[in-house]
């Protein structure tokens, strides 16, 4: 056994608590990363193999290429996670507040879509949203779609996909924060003559922002990359970035501009994610983290 | 379906019916393709994707090959999922000896060759000694020089190889491939709901179903299928003839004829009505029909296009006998007749109706299995492209399909 001072080993410490972490990070992000970039600059094809030489020009032409692809993912991505705030919202408001004895019970109904594939339920929505189904006849029959109209195969359906898919997302962490929230405040609110439209306003709302910030990126970032929805709901009318770097990938093994498709996109999202954290406050931030 | 049938019902019956569509359950193609698999090319791809030039010859006009005889030892097999009746594996060893180790794990060609493009193209060994692929996908292995030649001497019975498959642009003496299934492209439709039985590719683009057809997005599927409906020989079609057709797809697209472009996942849509007619893969109505008999297929009365997965060796196999050993055995008619009867595709062996007749007179009866000899005559096979012709007539078809 190594014999260290207690000072050596008090430095050494935090080292050993982070380095399976770290390792895990290096191993499966650093590494791979790094080779992305490498991949996104090289210039080639499928047969005679791809070799590395500072292509720029990949990025600037998959920017010019698929910028409808990658407008399409932010709009469906942003407009499934507004929708999935204003659904999950009273949800996790009515599980953290009302729900009494059945509060558990709720919970795991939230969560007992993942006992499920993801590509199954999707799968199912195929089904639940068929031309000749009972959703789109009764949509029909109050006249809401035209007899040629259909669900299937749209842009509504791509954002009901995702919005299906990612409430859970949304609803958890909101959950999580709504609960937390210490109730005398809310009280001392109405105390100092607030009414509960004010109490919600000025008390709960600001307090539940952590929630409100994990729950959006949780919904946000997976939707704007998902593929599935677009893939098995829409048509290419509908496809997201998601497709295109799925087909460029594994269907027309163009690594270059996939490598290139997916950075660019990680870019966007970190940045996205810095400018909104501005927007609610590092403040905020800190405790969504904690 | 009908609006009353419970959810359970219907997801049961969606499963069973992608089950039984025997391959390219995740699409065979482009864009429409879903492929959850891919994590694994993702991981080998990320691995530096430097080329070499290791096994860059063309292939010789003819080559000569020896594979001696050897015990079969435990081999590899990779083939589409659903594509052979394992008894006949089993007979195999039985019969043979040592073990075949059969793997399913061919979902799309294109994503196939991602996955083991690294080790072909530095001369090493993919660790499988049969692959299936189809015609085109063949065609590139061949002209990269990343296939074993098959020793004839071991497989006597490709004798029974049917006619119209015994030569084929990319391997005129089928030295390099055997044909192991396949089928035509044609017209899918549902009879209550187009009013009248279809002949012609032109139906594709009858205003009348404007909205209700699914498309190809493979385009060597759908843009050669358009080419025979203008009356060309698809199998010596030009890249700019080829361009034509995308272009003739565009416009139509672009007027809403089509409501998706897809893989072999047409299959749901036709299946629930979603649409009335579909460019469509033979072996797939022949499934689709026992459920729903209103589900017809016609092979277009301008020809229809006729692909076929070939086995292969990869170079630097370790078990060429054992790979032989196994062609022969499946161009035994009674054995091909076991799996035509498994996997309703095109038998490319002479001699298997009569078998199958005595077992599935029905299924012997039927010509999407078994094809009229007026029928074989009008299937053709893909044109042979270059590397740089496949690539511009691929870009050019994701610019239509919006992937």
């Amino acid at each position: 056994m190594l014999r260290l001072s207690l000072r050596r080993r008090r430095s050494l410490l935090p080292w050993v608590f982070l380095g399976p972490g770290l390792l895990w990070l290096v191993a499966f992000f650093a590494i791979p990363l790094i080779n992305q970039i490498n991949v996104s600059l090289q210039t080639g094809d499928a047969d005679t193999g791809y070799t590395f030489n500072w292509a720029f020009s990949t990025y600037t032409t998959a920017i010019s290429d698929y910028h409808e692809q990658f407008v399409r993912s932010i709009g469906y991505a942003a407009t499934a996670t507004v929708l999935d705030f204003v659904i999950a919202f009273p949800l996790a408001y009515f599980v953290a507040y009302k729900a009494g004895r059945y509060k558990n019970a709720m919970l795991l109904l939230i969560v007992l879509p993942f006992f499920m594939s993801f590509l199954l339920r999707t799968v199912a929505w195929q089904l639940i949203l068929a031309d000749n189904g009972w959703v789109v006849s009764r949509l029909r029959d109050v006249g809401v779609l035209g007899s040629g109209d259909r669900l299937l195969a749209s842009r509504t359906a791509v954002i009901a996909g995702i919005t299906y898919n990612f409430l859970p997302f949304m609803a958890l962490p909101l959950y999580v924060s709504l609960e937390k929230i210490d109730r005398r405040l809310i009280e001392a609110a109405t105390d100092l003559y607030a009414n509960r439209v004010t109490a919600f306003l000025r008390v709960t709302l600001p307090l539940a922002v952590p929630g409100i910030f994990a729950g959006s990126l949780l919904t946000f970032i997976p939707a704007c990359g998902d593929f599935i929805n677009a893939a098995l709901l829409g048509t290419p009318r509908q496809f997201m970035i998601g497709n295109v770097i799925q087909a460029k990938f594994l269907n027309i093994l163009d690594y270059p501009t996939a490598a290139a498709l997916s950075f660019i996109l990680m870019t966007f999202i970190l940045v996205g994610i810095f400018l909104y954290a501005r927007l609610l406050g590092s403040r905020a931030l800190r405790e969504a983290a904690l | 379906m009908k609006p009353d049938r419970s959810f359970e019902a219907a997801l049961d019956d969606l499963l069973t019916s992608e089950r039984m569509s025997r391959r390219r359950l995740l699409g065979r193609a482009g864009g429409a393709g879903l492929s959850l698999s891919g994590l694994s090319v993702l991981l080998s791809a990320c691995g530096g994707v430097k080329g070499t030039d290791a096994g860059k010859t063309a292939p010789a006009a003819s080559v000569s090959v020896n594979h001696p005889k050897t015990a079969i030892g435990d081999w590899t097999f990779s083939n589409w999922p659903l594509y052979i009746d394992k008894k006949v594996l089993k007979s195999f060893d039985k019969r043979y000896g040592g073990h075949v180790k059969y793997i399913e794990d061919i979902n799309d060609n294109f994503e196939f060759f991602g996955k083991v493009r690294q080790q072909l193209q530095a001369g090493q060994s993919i660790g499988r000694d049969i692959v299936v692929l189809t015609d085109y996908m063949a065609a590139r292995w061949i002209r990269d020089g990343f296939v074993e030649p098959i020793d004839r001497r071991n497989v006597p019975n490709a004798k029974n190889i049917v006619d119209n498959l015994a030569t084929i642009n990319y391997d005129p003496k089928r030295q390099y491939t055997l044909p192991w299934e396949s089928g035509a492209i044609g017209l899918g439709y549902n009879i209550k709901k187009t009013g009248r039985e279809l002949r012609s590719v032109k139906d594709l683009f009858d205003p009348k179903f404007k909205g209700k057809v699914t498309m190809l997005a493979e385009p060597y599927d759908s843009a050669n299928t358009v080419l025979l409906g203008d009356g060309v020989d698809a199998s010596k079609a030009t890249l700019d003839q080829i361009l034509g057709a995308i272009d003739k797809i565009d416009k139509a697209n672009a007027a809403g004829q089509f409501r998706r472009f897809t893989g072999n996942d047409y299959t749901t849509d036709l299946a629930k009505g979603n649409v009335w007619v579909s460019l469509a893969y033979s072996g797939d109505l022949v499934q689709l029909q026992s459920d729903n008999p209103d589900l017809r297929f016609a092979y277009p009365e301008e020809g229809a296009m006729l692909f076929t997965d070939n086995m292969m060796m990869p170079k630097h196999l370790a078990h060429p006998y054992a790979a032989e050993t196994m062609m022969n055995y499946v161009y035994d008619p009674a054995i091909q007749a076991k799996i035509a009867l498994y996997v309703n595709y095109i038998p490319p062996v002479k001699g298997v109706q009569e078998l199958v007749r005595k077992q599935d007179p029905k299924l012997a009866a039927n010509p999407l299995v078994f094809p009229s000899d007026a029928v074989r005559a009008q299937l053709h096979p893909y044109p042979a492209l270059s590397a740089a012709d496949e690539r511009k007539m691929q870009e050019a078809m994701s610019q239509v399909t919006g992937a």
